[in-house]
């Protein structure tokens, strides 16, 4: 064979390997349908985008690392002294039982289902503070207040977690890989010292009000509301006057003033009233079903408190009886003009017209929560009942900061005739006289005024009478202030379980 | 010898020795040269110079180390190759009568598991080389040709058109690298051959039934075994059933679904010819067959084409394709082992009470039959009567007649094609340059239409007609090229090849849905039929016309590889090689994997100081070292961050749409890697047996798992890490006898493997739970660190209190009772962790779903014009999880094993006693109650065939007809007792009434032209 023939084909195979084998970029594919981390926050919708994956877990009814029901009034309303757990057996949503009862381990609780909402929040919030500034096409005042909006959001999930569980890790930039296993917890004045830094930067930025579309957003009145109340949890008497001047700002705007009825609070048909400072945004037009687990957007938590397989009018037939209402709190409230917009007397409704019933739950009173309860009229005709409640959740509205504002003057040695003004406004708004602005007034108002909005956990707590109030149901001093850090953070990390806790 | 053809060189044979071994012949002229050949003897030539009487002999072939071993990208002699290589060869494929490859394999060669996932016709098998490699993927990689085909698209492959599979289970696999792991196995296609041209036609027609129907109760058994049940749970309140005796057998809903006689045919034709330049070969086949369970939604066609052709142009330039077409069309609409409905679990459940057929007009008149808005889509025989509905036993059972009606008509299809077409140089001797490109080509899809019809309260479909189409296609192709050397000098021989592949797979897929169509059969629904945008029912308002796409991720492969052997003499053996892969899937900091193998042998029996003996002809000790990779456990874009969706929240009256990442990245994501040594020796002994044997430690390193991250971190997701490590080990006893008795030629292969596998690191998991059981809290199978994978898992139980003060004598430390609340008929449960009471933490480990032994036999016979072939296969050590009664049906039927339930004491101390509410957990609870010994030995083949002699072929003109009778899966021997105890596929060794197997006779024809 000639030789020319065996060169031009050894060159050709050659060649051919060569082509093949080198391209390093054969290796190097692009996803589809599929956006990578690193390209993505390019352009302001991506942003946008991101920025709502942050507010995202504010509104977390199920999920987390048990794949259960988390919301967050359920859990806190077991643990005061307005409701039980409920549900169908002393092992329904197990967690909330344990801390009805006080018998708390690292495993057994609601800790799971507060830990990662809110780290998860921190998370996204700490991403997009890193990610903002390279967002290209973004205008210096969107820039600011998506900032802003973060750092609320940062602040928001900060405050949850260091008043929960006291000694928790705090980070103002996402964890690096290598670092994930190294986090120590940090002391609780330095969460409380980033809380308040966020808040001071965040609230120049925010806007003071949001269009319609953006209702739901953080505004100043919320970031000025919340940093109130956090240094209110401080519980540092020489800081009180500067709580009072927080509270002062949203209490005194033209933006917000209590609504006439009580009840209009509440309503599905009142969203983002004139009374609401910071509300957790739920929907109904999701139509979602059970598939669409777990990133429901509307109300779980209203299915939860209704009345079990009832027959009978006004309620949603197919409620789980979570969070009944204690019976010795129905009475002392029962000529509270609050009650029947608080508390939803089924029994009495059952016993009032024959063909009316309902199965009983675990530890039924027959008193049920009205403020959150499932109206038949809201039922979803598109989607899966149980889970397209419209239901918001206000968690901060403008009788709490009167309120609160009342505690901060009173603490603080404030204008004690502002404290009073704000003490009656709250009771006149529903009939009832005035009363002298003590402390003990002012919680018992919070008792009536705020029941079962998630509130009172806290109150007795920051204020040192859980121990008395809880103590017969198990409630030790020293232990009980704080929930234990879940089991599973525990596992090969730096962390270090809360006191008395196994 | 007898049988020895005799023929002129390059011409048609003229005569055959008889009995005595003497033939006479008429020799057409001096000078003839005279080729004598016999299968097993060497062929010899020999000149025909005068006329006197001649003796030849015929030495003896010692075939097996002669034949040509399949290893990756090329060939070896069997009597060098230095690594764990078992063959199956097409003699040994032929009139097998298996319609997928994985039974082909099924215990033929050692060190392979097979279990098929049912007996549903076209049903995958789950295929394990030396055990389970990984919690993740173990299938081998399987290549036809050259060309990757993925485990879903096996069954393209007609066993008929198979020259040889080579199964290679250690290093030798290496060559193959990344994908290699879990072993490679080479399936080789029949070629055309130098020589004149050969048709043949070979086909076979049956019939097949089930071999074991379930032993279960009839009516009156039944009623008597609820109202005892029933009776226990609620003292005060009426029995259930009234009068049991008047019940009489009821309906045994098995012979609904069984067909005692579903046909199986299989035809096939394939030719070739070839010159010493050029060479072809073709083939068509097809295979048809019915299932035995509701044929008419259970069954199976098969049409295969090939073709290929080797052609050597010039002494140095060969060129060459090989194509393969093969269209598939199934009807498999039910549940092949799944307790949650379909015609087995409801024929299992379902109670023997309610009526096939119902004609009774009492019964007409009741609900459901008699309401208006249900009886016009009520499923009905063919004289008008409606198939009975139980009001006993609902959510998913249903009548298995009337769903098989609603599933009529629903097929699967796809088209493949699979080739490759070359180019050979040979520039100098010995150098062999090679470019082949190769792909396959799926086109695939499926078709079904529900209609509106009511089989039962909870299973019903009133609403809308929705009429289904799917249509895939997915493409991989594969570029090699490779450069080969061979060379001797002096008694070194010696071989280098090197190469380089490149692979690209991708895929796509879009579905229509058409709701609301008014026709209520398959037959009569179509596309063509207009619908609008959107169709109501009650205030929901959805779309008419859904439809939905997918498109696959990109996925490419780049390798480099090269290997080296070496033999001195065809004493001292070597082979190295060495495999450089790179995937897409890989993390960036790892793009490239390397997998190196070396592997050695010594040929004794060739040594000059090896004495002469009669016992040990021939002996090769060799062992292997090598490192493969498990890529195939990777998904795409696993090691980088993406961003999910769903993260929304309102604002206002909107939804936004809220993205953020998923798992954090993992840029370090590599291959699962396993490390295999072996130590074997393949010998000839006695001259008639041939023995190998291996022992082996296969270690996997790296699975991937996903890494528990703390909650702080706050990330959406998982990211996986290479984590986790198992181990395999274990040995391979393979021997062969061939011999001729008399006048009987007779061989035996059998095999025998033993496997251990313990899984050895977890990471920071301290189990992961591998299997579930109907609703238990519990589950029924763990991964943990010191047992086997997915090793069962639930309570011990030890015996039934026969009396309460059995129950009162079961005490703990203290002398509180164990189980307190326990009443005699139930059972005792073991205290494992001794802490009084019988919590979850009492459970342990008490089986293994994998069989620990797998072995299997061939016997072949032949006498004059007789052969009988007698193939065998079972396995042994593992354990199977009868789960078949559903526990939260209460008037579930029961198998005949209730009957021996605990009544009172000394009754029973195996079965509990029956009541509804089960509070001591008796069947609640996973315990060694559900377990049965798997073994099994399985006789899978009997044929007995019949060659017509000479005399008759030769005046019809053909070179060869034989046939014969067959039986395939003619006999079982197992202790275990449901369906069937080989069950594979994702609930493996887990009985939730399983398809099973059929037990088929079939006549057979082989022609040859």
């Amino acid at each position: 064979m000639k030789t020319r023939h065996i060169t031009y084909f050894l060159i050709g195979v050659i060649s051919l390997q060569a082509f093949t084998a080198c391209k390093k970029s054969f290796l190097e594919t692009q996803p589809d349908g599929v956006i990578l981390e690193s390209n993505y926050y390019q352009n302001p919708t991506q942003a946008l985008s991101g920025l709502t994956a942050a507010y995202n877990p504010v509104g977390w009814e199920v999920g987390s690392t048990d794949n259960t029901y988390i919301p967050r009034l359920g859990p806190l309303n077991s643990a005061a002294d307005e409701c039980y757990a409920g549900g169908g057996s002393s092992t329904d949503m197990n967690g909330w039982q344990a801390w009805e009862t006080y018998t708390l381990t690292a495993a057994v609780g609601p800790q799971a289902g507060f830990w990662d909402r809110n780290y998860t929040g921190i998370y996204r919030s700490n991403l997009m503070l890193s990610k903002l500034g390279n967002v290209t096409g973004l205008d210096a005042a969107t820039l600011a207040r998506y900032t802003a909006e973060a750092k609320f959001l940062r602040a928001y999930y900060y405050f949850d977690l260091v008043r929960l569980f006291k000694n928790v890790p705090l980070f103002t930039a996402p964890v690096p890989t290598d670092q994930i296993f190294n986090v120590p917890q940090a002391k609780p004045e330095d969460v409380y010292a980033q809380i308040e830094a966020d808040l001071k930067a965040a609230i120049p930025n925010l806007p003071a009000t949001v269009a319609v579309s953006e209702y739901g957003r953080a505004t100043k009145g919320a970031g000025n509301a919340l940093l109130g109340k956090v240094i209110l949890y401080e519980n540092n008497t020489s800081r009180m006057q500067e709580a009072a001047g927080y509270f002062e700002l949203v209490n005194s705007s033209p933006n917000y003033h209590l609504l006439d009825k009580f009840p209009d609070i509440f309503s599905p048909d009142n969203k983002f009233n004139a009374e609401s400072v910071f509300e957790i945004v739920h929907t109904a037009s999701q139509n979602a079903g059970w598939g669409t687990w777990p990133n429901f957007l509307a109300n779980i938590y209203t299915q939860m408190i209704g009345p079990r397989t009832y027959t009978g009018p006004t309620y949603w037939a197919g409620g789980w009886s979570f969070n009944p209402i204690r019976a010795d709190f129905a009475q002392a409230m029962k000529s509270d003009p609050r009650y029947q917009y608080t508390i939803a007397n089924v029994d009495s409704i059952v016993n009032a017209a024959p063909g009316r019933s309902y199965i009983k739950g675990y530890n039924n009173t027959g008193y049920f929560i009205q403020k959150f309860a499932p109206l038949a009229k809201y039922v979803s005709t598109t989607g899966q009942a149980e889970l397209n409640f419209p239901n918001d959740y206000i968690e901060i509205r403008l009788a709490d900061t009167y309120l609160m504002e009342a505690e901060a003057l009173v603490r603080g040695g404030g204008d004690q005739a502002k404290a009073q003004g704000y003490l009656d406004k709250v009771r006149a708004r529903v009939g009832l006289p005035s009363v002298p602005v003590t402390l003990d007034n002012i919680y018992n108002e919070r008792k009536f005024e705020l029941a079962t909005e998630g509130h009172r956990w806290f109150d007795l707590v920051r204020t040192g009478k859980a121990p008395t109030v809880l103590g017969a149901r198990g409630f030790q001093a020293g232990t009980h202030e704080i929930l234990p850090i879940p089991l599973v953070e525990l596992n090969n990390t730096k962390l270090k379980q809360n006191p008395n806790y196994k | 010898m007898p049988g020895v053809t005799i023929s002129v060189k390059g011409g048609k044979a003229l005569a055959v020795t008889n009995e005595a071994g003497v033939f006479r012949l008429k020799v057409p002229s001096a000078g003839t040269v005279l080729v004598f050949s016999s299968i097993g003897a060497e062929t010899t030539e020999f000149t025909v110079t005068n006329n006197t009487p001649i003796t030849i002999s015929l030495g003896e072939k010692n075939t097996a180390l002669e034949d040509v071993v399949v290893i990756g990208y090329g060939t070896q002699k069997k009597s060098l190759v230095t690594g764990a290589i078992s063959t199956v060869k097409s003699s040994d494929l032929d009139n097998m009568a298996t319609s997928r490859v994985e039974q082909s394999l099924q215990g033929r060669t050692s060190g392979i598991t097979i279990a098929s996932s049912s007996g549903a016709p076209g049903a995958a098998s789950t295929l394990r080389i030396r055990g389970t490699t990984s919690i993740n993927n173990s299938d081998p990689l399987y290549m036809l040709d050259g060309v990757p085909v993925d485990v879903g698209g096996l069954d393209l492959i007609n066993q008929a058109d198979i020259e040889s599979i080579e199964v290679l289970k250690d290093a030798s696999a290496s060559i193959y690298g990344a994908k290699a792991a879990s072993g490679v196995i080479l399936i080789t296609t029949k070629k055309g051959k130098a020589g004149k041209f050969q048709f043949n036609y070979n086909g076979y027609w049956g019939t097949q039934a089930p071999a074991r129907k379930l032993q279960l109760l009839d009516a009156t058994q039944y009623a008597t075994l609820r109202n005892e049940s029933a009776l226990a749970a609620n003292p005060g309140n009426p029995l259930p059933f009234a009068n049991p005796q008047a019940l009489g057998k009821g309906t045994d809903w098995q012979s609904a679904l069984f067909n005692n006689s579903a046909k199986i045919q299989d035809h096939e034709i394939s030719f070739s010819a070839g010159t010493d330049k050029s060479s072809y070969y073709g083939s068509f086949g097809f295979f048809d067959q019915q299932g035995i369970v509701t044929t008419a939604i259970s069954n199976y066609k098969r049409f295969t084409a090939r073709m290929n052709s080797s052609n050597k142009i010039k002494d140095w330039l060969t060129i060459g394709e090989n194509v393969t077409y093969s269209y598939i069309r199934s009807q498999g609409g039910l549940n092949t082992n799944s307790e949650l409905g379909g015609p087995l679990s409801s024929a299992i459940n379902l109670d023997p009470i309610t009526p096939l057929v119902v004609t009774d007009p009492a019964l007409l008149a009741q609900a459901p039959y008699n309401s208006p808005t249900i009886a016009p889509y009520l499923e009905r025989d063919a004289n008008g009567n409606p198939y009975g509905i139980s009001q006993l036993v609902g959510v998913e059972m249903t009548n298995p007649l009337a769903y098989t009606k609603t599933q009529l008509g629903n097929y699967g299809w796809s088209h493949n094609m699979v080739g490759n077409a070359y180019i050979e140089v040979e520039p100098i001797k010995g150098l062999k340059l090679k470019s082949s490109i190769g792909a396959k080509l799926a086109f695939y899809g499926n078709t079904s239409f529900t209609p509106m019809a009511y089989l039962s309260a909870t299973q019903s479909n009133l609403t809308s007609t929705s009429f289904y189409k799917a249509f895939s296609q997915g493409l991989t192709w594969i570029w090699d090229n490779t450069a080969s050397y061979t060379r001797s000098i002096d008694r070194h021989n010696f071989g280098i090849l090197v190469g380089t592949s490149a692979q690209q797979a991708s895929g796509s897929g879009l579905n229509v849905t058409y709701r609301g169509l008014l026709v209520n059969s398959f037959d009569s629904a179509s596309f063509n039929y207009g619908l609008p945008e959107t169709v109501t029912t009650g205030t929901t308002t959805t779309s008419a016309r859904p439809g939905s796409g997918w498109e696959s991720q990109p996925y490419t492969l780049s390798s480099y590889f090269g290997r080296i052997t070496y033999d001195y003499d065809q004493k001292y053996l070597f082979t190295g090689s060495l495999r450089i892969d790179g995937s897409s899937k890989f993390g960036s900091n790892n793009k490239y994997g390397t997998f190196p193998s070396a592997s050695a042998g010594w040929v004794a029996s060739r040594e000059r100081f090896w004495p002469a003996n009669k016992v040990v002809t021939s002996l090769k000790v060799r062992a292997s070292y090598g490192t493969t990779g498990n890529e195939q456990s990777l998904g795409t874009f696993q090691y980088v961050s993406t961003i999910g969706s769903g993260r929304d929240y309102p604002s206002g009256t909107n939804i936004n749409l809220g993205n953020s990442p998923n798992a954090p990245a993992n840029p370090d994501l590599k291959w699962e890697e396993t490390t295999t040594t072996d130590f074997g020796f393949d010998a000839s002994l006695y001259k008639h047996f041939t023995l190998g044997f291996d022992y082996f430690i296969k270690k996997t390193t790296g699975m991937l798992m996903s890494i528990q991250i703390p909650g702080y971190v706050g990330a959406s997701g998982l990211p996986i890490g290479n984590v986790g490590t198992l181990q395999n080990k274990g040995a391979e006893v393979e021997l062969g006898y061939v011999n001729r008795i008399g006048k009987v030629n007779v061989s035996f292969k059998g095999n025998v493997s033993y496997i251990q596998n313990t899984i050895t690191n977890l990471g920071t998991y301290a189990y992961m739970t591998a299997g579930n059981f109907q609703a238990s809290a519990y589950e029924i199978g763990r991964t943990v660190v010191g047992q086997p994978i997915a090793s069962f898992y639930g309570f011990k139980e030890m015996g039934i209190f026969q009396t309460q003060a059995e129950v009162n004598s079961y005490v703990g430390k203290g002398g509180k009772m164990i189980q307190p609340n326990a009443k005699p008929g139930d059972f005792k449960y073991a205290d494992l962790d001794g802490d009084g009471s019988i919590t979850s933490a009492d459970r342990t480990f008490l089986g293994n779903p994998t069989p620990t032994w797998t072995f299997g036999f061939t016997a072949n016979a032949s006498w004059k014009n007789f052969d009988v072939v007698l193939f065998g296969q079972g396995v042994a050590g593992n354990k199977i999880f009868q789960g078949l009664r559903r526990l939260d049906i209460i008037n579930a039927n029961y198998s005949t094993k209730a009957l021996g339930r605990w009544t009172g004491p000394g009754t029973s101390n195996s079965y509990p006693r029956l009541i509804d509410t089960d509070p001591n957990g008796n069947f609640t609870n996973p315990s060694d109650f559900y377990l049965e010994s798997g073994s099994y030995l399985r006789i899978k083949t009997l044929q007995f065939g019949y060659t017509l002699p000479r005399s008759i072929t030769d005046k019809a003109g053909m070179q060869r007809i034989r046939i014969y009778i067959s039986s395939n899966n003619l006999l079982t021997l197992t202790k275990y007792t449901g369906f069937d105890p080989e069950i594979g596929g994702s609930s493996y060794s887990i009985d939730r009434g399983v398809y099973p197997q059929a037990r088929s006779f079939m006549v057979g024809l082989n022609l040859s032209l």
